[in-house]
């Protein structure tokens, strides 16, 4: 019978050999590259499939680390003046969806400018501030207390953008998009059946357009937010809990064109709140 | 030749291809499939009506397309008096052309559906649909159909999106055609029908611009 300590020698050295198998496959091809850059750089990334984090530092350089297994894909980086390119490259046609990925962390000075394009996978941005945009078939896209002008573009893949403030246009087919705790001032979402969530506040002076084909519209505002209303839908439904107003800016409300519609002002209406959808429905809640 | 420099060619618009051009469209499949549409939309392009005009909102939203892609710097609007197509067809850099040109098809797909007795009357009693001209409709399904053989199978979860977004697409058309087959006079379903063609203009294009992109 073996003994604790006696059995305890082959498991180690078993567990030492798989890392060893296991380190080099891990990071079959990885690199790391390093760019001095100055103010605002911006920074352009292009890939297939895989994960992509960029996240910020007050540094003013660019590090760009990736890694992918495959011989097929080759990585290439580009620097021309304040401008980092990172584009991934197909080197085979014969390609399996394993040897597709190649993930990226990327870390960039706060005030950065993003173009993002990959088909599958995730992007996650964190603490960066400059003009963004984003380009995907299924990838998801997660922003975390980014600032700036966003745009997204996506066919079936998520939005998720968590503290951010600044503007944001997203344009997806059947991703769903959310916003969570948003400071932001100019937000026009249009999505063929997506659900859209925003829970956060209404700026004044704030222009929010939310629209979809089919799918869910939810808005969760705070008793304190002053916004014209308009919900309008052809086919679908209309849940309100807003203790709405007739229009104090005299606004003529094109109800008959719709089924069902809902216009009005809460509080003093700074904002302009307009959601529609073709036959989802349509939920304005109130923040608990 | 280069599949570049062919592009930078067709860029000058419609003329006879000079015989080094026409070697490479006969040898490269990808060029030539993109003669072959270039050639269908000019000769569907021709076929149009001289005094279709687009409302003003389906114009301002063209051009906003094309000037966010960098398609347009100047402003097209100038054109109109020539002829809106071919206006384009004058104008227009080359990179995403067909997207342009989709854009432009799609567009005139919809103002063909409605007749100018409810452009200049819109209660009137011919408001209804009219379907789009077939060859018109069968162009609109060569695009389609490119863009689907242009799928690349190597990242099976993005094919699978692409054609399941198009299908979620054409799904919403027809809905908005129904009802607006139902109630003609339904302008908020009339709207959305123009918002659904465009999606499926939009996504053509991105599916096109990730076949032509794909290395």
């Amino acid at each position: 019978m073996m003994t604790q300590r006696t059995w305890r020698v082959p498991v180690m050295t078993a567990a030492a050999a798989l890392v060893l198998v296991a380190a080099p496959a891990a990071s079959a091809h990885r690199m790391e590259k390093h760019f001095a850059v100055g103010e605002r750089p911006v920074i352009t990334i292009s890939n297939h499939h895989g994960r992509i984090e960029v996240k910020s530092w007050k540094k003013p350089e660019v590090v760009v680390v990736g890694n992918h297994n495959s011989n097929k894909v080759e990585v290439d980086t580009e620097q021309a003046g304040n401008r980092i390119e990172v584009n991934t490259h197909l080197l085979s046609e014969n390609i399996a969806p394993a040897e597709l990925e190649a993930n990226y962390e990327v870390t960039v000075p706060e005030e950065s400018e993003l173009h993002v394009k990959t088909d599958s996978g995730e992007i996650t941005i964190e603490r960066v501030f400059g003009d963004m945009t984003f380009d995907t078939v299924v990838a998801d896209v997660q922003l975390q207390e980014v600032a700036g002008y966003m745009v997204v573009k996506t066919i079936g893949g998520s939005v998720l953008c968590a503290r951010c403030a600044g503007r944001i246009d997203v344009r997806s087919f059947s991703g769903n998009v959310r916003f969570l705790q948003p400071q932001m001032d100019n937000v026009r979402v249009e999505t063929t059946s997506g659900n859209i969530l925003f829970d956060g506040d209404f700026l004044r002076r704030g222009i929010y357009i939310l629209k979809n084909g089919n799918g869910l519209i939810e808005v969760r505002f705070a008793d304190t937010d002053s916004f014209d209303l308009s919900a309008t839908t052809v086919n679908g439904t209309i849940e309100n809990q807003a203790r709405i107003k007739p229009d104090v800016h005299g606004r003529h409300s094109p109800s008959a064109r719709f089924k069902t519609s809902l216009f009005g002002t809460v509080n003093e209406g700074h904002a302009k709140v307009e959601l529609s959808s073709f036959s989802g429905t349509i939920r304005i809640l109130k923040r608990d | 030749m280069q599949c570049h420099e062919l592009e930078q060619i067709l860029e000058q618009g419609p003329a006879p291809l000079p015989a080094d051009a026409a070697t490479h469209v006969s040898a490269c499949a990808r060029c030539r499939g993109l003669f072959a549409d270039l050639k269908a939309i000019e000769t569907v392009a021709r076929e149009f009506p001289g005094e279709v005009a687009p409302p003003e909102h389906i114009w301002v939203s063209l051009r906003a397309q094309l000037e966010e892609e960098g398609l347009i710097h100047a402003p097209v609007a100038a054109g109109r008096g020539v002829g809106w197509l071919s206006a384009l067809f004058g104008v227009l850099p080359r990179p995403a052309l067909a997207a342009a040109y989709l854009a432009c098809l799609v567009v005139g797909a919809i103002l063909l559906s409605v007749p100018s007795s409810i452009r200049e009357n819109p209660a009137s009693q011919a408001n209804q649909m009219q379907p789009a001209p077939a060859a018109l409709t069968a162009q609109l399904n060569t695009v389609e159909s490119s863009a689907l053989s242009g799928i690349h199978e190597h990242n099976p979860v993005v094919a699978a999106s692409l054609r399941d977004n198009l299908a979620l697409v054409d799904k919403f058309i027809a809905l908005c055609e129904k009802n607006l087959r139902e109630d003609p006079r339904n302008e908020a379903a009339r709207e959305y029908l123009y918002g659904a063609y465009q999606q499926k203009a939009d996504l053509l294009a991105m599916m096109m611009d990730r076949d032509a992109s794909g290395d």
